[in-house]
């Protein structure tokens, strides 16, 4: 390569800027060396005649990472051809653009603001700050006054798991079921990420079991392994339906509880329950996660129904006292 | 965002809104716009000067200048203001992409449980405009269960009035008092919502959770002036020196169940495929319920009175079940 200048430095973004819109402005699609030897930050790199190998695997990452943000840059295959150098490549304007009908008012910009903001911290506030940076093309954001919710995704397996939804990839993870104290790994197509209650859970096929499951993500106990295997889509809301079930177990788990009048479990579970003839009632989807919750309350709580959540709870305060009172671990390697 | 460094697909994504924002404002000076956008006035300007370089190749494949965006150069390098006077190829916003339409759907369906949003129709008309303007379907993300806590609207409620707010609030340590703040803001995380606020009392900013709150009011007197002047901390939760520390062990992989209670700095210490690691707590008080509840999976190695409280809370509440046999 002696004697060849060396290409002047062009940034990512104006390489990815002059590329959308090279495919903007084009009607009939560029072939893959129209683009590679016309558009800014190709050309200069472009070698005529010659091997552009690394050059064509930059326009891979690139396309992908231009469609990440939801650009339809399109692939234009003619009819009956078979050459891969031959398919042309667009981003149709109809498809880029936001449809002529969507509008924001001031109040929803607002609110799409506050929503956004929610995703401050955590695995989506990629995702979060570029919605941001697109809605401030439509006007101002007002932050609320006085106001800052915030969603955590901390759960180490929210990003894998997403990031297996988008490519509709079977994922493989260790899950330590409730009320059980030994993980067992499974093998579930992922389906949906859904928040109920404050908690979130993966919506997924498993193969296994032959049916959808629904997994708690702060139980999910190791890594997430997204593997190749990938699985057709449908087009049924499954975000929706995981939710509406989760929905369907909470209106049907009713547990009656009564607490210490003036105690820690009187003043905060007053907060979502109702009170019928002098006892709590509490919703709840699974028994063993509220059982764990209850538990922590020691005497302040006493549950009278239903049997398999009282028996829940007394099995972990007789398991709290076992471990305490006769274990005796060697405080040494604590601190070694 | 202000101080944050840009990557590549952030900056184009600053270059693709920026220009109908340009189309939309005509004139704008650079210090708006970058407030306006979330960024500094040198990647605002950093930006600007990349569209009006940049174009299309066009008929002769050259980037002749009918080719290139264009701006008012004097304006923009002696008054600091934009003004857009040449377009190419673009000139509308972009759609959301399909994780970018769902991270906003979901943040409104959380935004709902908000007492004031709760029973607002404008949400999921806003929800399903976002998913028509997603370049593909919006990924399967949704949040939604449980139901909106009364006490949250009176909080909200006496922000807005720029009132006191007076309630009894019941500590982690068990002790119990009225307290009279100026509330400043509500902040949550995910299930459990905080309002911070001044302490007249104590004369200090406070956390509290809502759900430790009872007999919740509006005050009569208005927030004093010097309250509003308090800066909120961003961060929740901090340590004190009267902290305790204590020794406790779980199975591999159970480490998230302890959530909060982990301080980012711990040392985790493998011990025969279990982890060993030192958490800072309030009171002693709280192990008894920790314990309890991760009865399964998380054993308090020590100090003895540790120990000691969890035995306690526990038989205390196998004590309740003795005396109330099942029928």
């Amino acid at each position: 390569m002696w004697g060849m200048p060396t290409p002047p430095k062009v940034p990512v973004e104006e390489r990815l800027f002059s590329l959308v819109l090279a495919l903007l402005a084009t009607e009939h699609g560029l072939t893959k060396s129209d683009i590679l030897s016309t558009v800014q930050g190709y050309r200069q790199r472009y070698a005529h005649g010659g091997d552009n190998t690394a050059l064509e695997r930059q326009f891979e990452r690139d396309k992908d990472d231009i469609r990440e943000l939801g650009v339809p840059l399109e692939t234009v295959a003619e009819p009956g051809q078979t050459d891969n150098q031959q398919l042309r490549y667009r981003i149709p304007k109809s498809a880029y653009e936001l449809p002529a009908d969507v509008h924001f008012t001031p109040e929803e910009l607002t609110l799409l603001g506050l929503a956004a903001r929610v995703w401050r911290e955590g695995s989506l506030s990629a995702d979060s700050r570029r919605a941001i940076l697109k809605l401030a093309a439509h006007g101002e954001l007002d932050p609320v006054i006085g106001l800052a919710p915030r969603l955590h995704t901390r759960e180490r397996a929210f990003e894998p798991l997403s990031r297996a939804l988008e490519r509709r990839a079977i994922v493989t993870f260790p899950y330590l079921k409730p009320g059980e104290s030994e993980a067992r790994v499974r093998r579930v197509r992922p389906l949906s990420l859904v928040q109920h209650d404050g908690r979130w859970y993966l919506g997924a096929f498993d193969d296994d079991a032959g049916g959808e499951r629904t997994f708690l993500l702060s139980r999910i106990s190791g890594d997430v392994t997204v593997t190749a295997h990938t699985f057709p889509g449908d087009d049924v809301d499954h975000a929706r339906a995981t939710l509406d079930d989760l929905q369907r177990l909470w209106d049907q788990n009713v547990a009656r509880v009564t607490v210490e009048p003036g105690s820690d479990a009187e003043v905060r579970l007053r907060h979502r329950a109702e009170v019928e003839d002098g006892a709590l009632t509490i919703h709840y989807v699974d028994t063993n996660v509220l059982a764990d919750e209850l538990a922590a309350y020691g005497p302040e709580v006493l549950v009278l129904s239903p049997p398999r959540l009282r028996d829940a709870v007394i099995d972990r305060l007789r398991a709290a006292v076992e471990r305490h009172d006769e274990a005796r671990p060697d405080h040494e390697a604590a601190h070694g | 965002m202000a101080e944050q460094q840009l990557r590549g697909q952030d900056k184009l994504t600053l270059l693709l809104t920026l220009v109908p924002y340009l189309v939309e404002r005509g004139r704008v000076g650079v210090a708006e716009a970058a407030e306006h956008f979330g960024v500094t006035p040198e990647q605002l300007r950093e930006a600007v000067t990349l569209i009006a370089v940049s174009g299309v190749p066009g008929q002769t494949r050259q980037y002749q200048p009918d080719d290139l965006f264009d701006i008012a150069w004097d304006s923009f390098e002696e008054d600091d203001e934009i003004e857009l006077t040449h377009l190419v190829a673009l000139d509308e916003t972009p759609r959301f992409s399909a994780p970018e339409a769902a991270a906003l759907i979901a943040g409104l369906q959380y935004v709902q449980a908000l007492p004031e949003n709760a029973e607002r129709p404008a949400i999921t008309a806003l929800m399903s405009k976002l998913a028509r303007g997603s370049s593909g379907t919006p990924s399967p993300l949704a949040v939604g269960g449980g139901r909106p806590d009364a006490t949250l609207g009176v909080v909200r409620e006496a922000i807005e009035a720029g009132r006191r707010l007076e309630f009894d609030y019941r500590s982690s340590r068990g002790e119990s008092s009225r307290r009279t703040i100026d509330p400043l803001r509500i902040d949550s995380l995910d299930r459990d919502w905080y309002v911070r606020g001044w302490d007249h009392a104590r004369e200090a900013s406070r956390t509290f959770r809502i759900d430790r709150m009872s007999e919740v009011r509006v005050g009569d007197e208005p927030a004093t002036e010097a309250s509003r002047r308090v800066r909120v901390p961003d961060h929740l939760f901090e340590p004190s020196p009267d902290d305790v520390e204590v020794d406790v062990e779980v199975p591999a992989g159970a480490l998230a169940l302890l959530g909060g209670f982990v301080d980012s700095q711990a040392r985790i210490v493998e011990h025969d495929g279990r982890l060993r690691l030192t958490l800072r707590l309030a009171h002693h008080r709280v192990l008894g319920p920790l314990a309890s509840r991760l009865a399964g999976v998380l054993t308090v190695l020590g100090p003895p009175e540790a120990r000691r409280a969890v035995v306690e809370w526990a038989q205390a509440g196998l004590r309740r079940y003795d005396d109330d046999p099942a029928t």
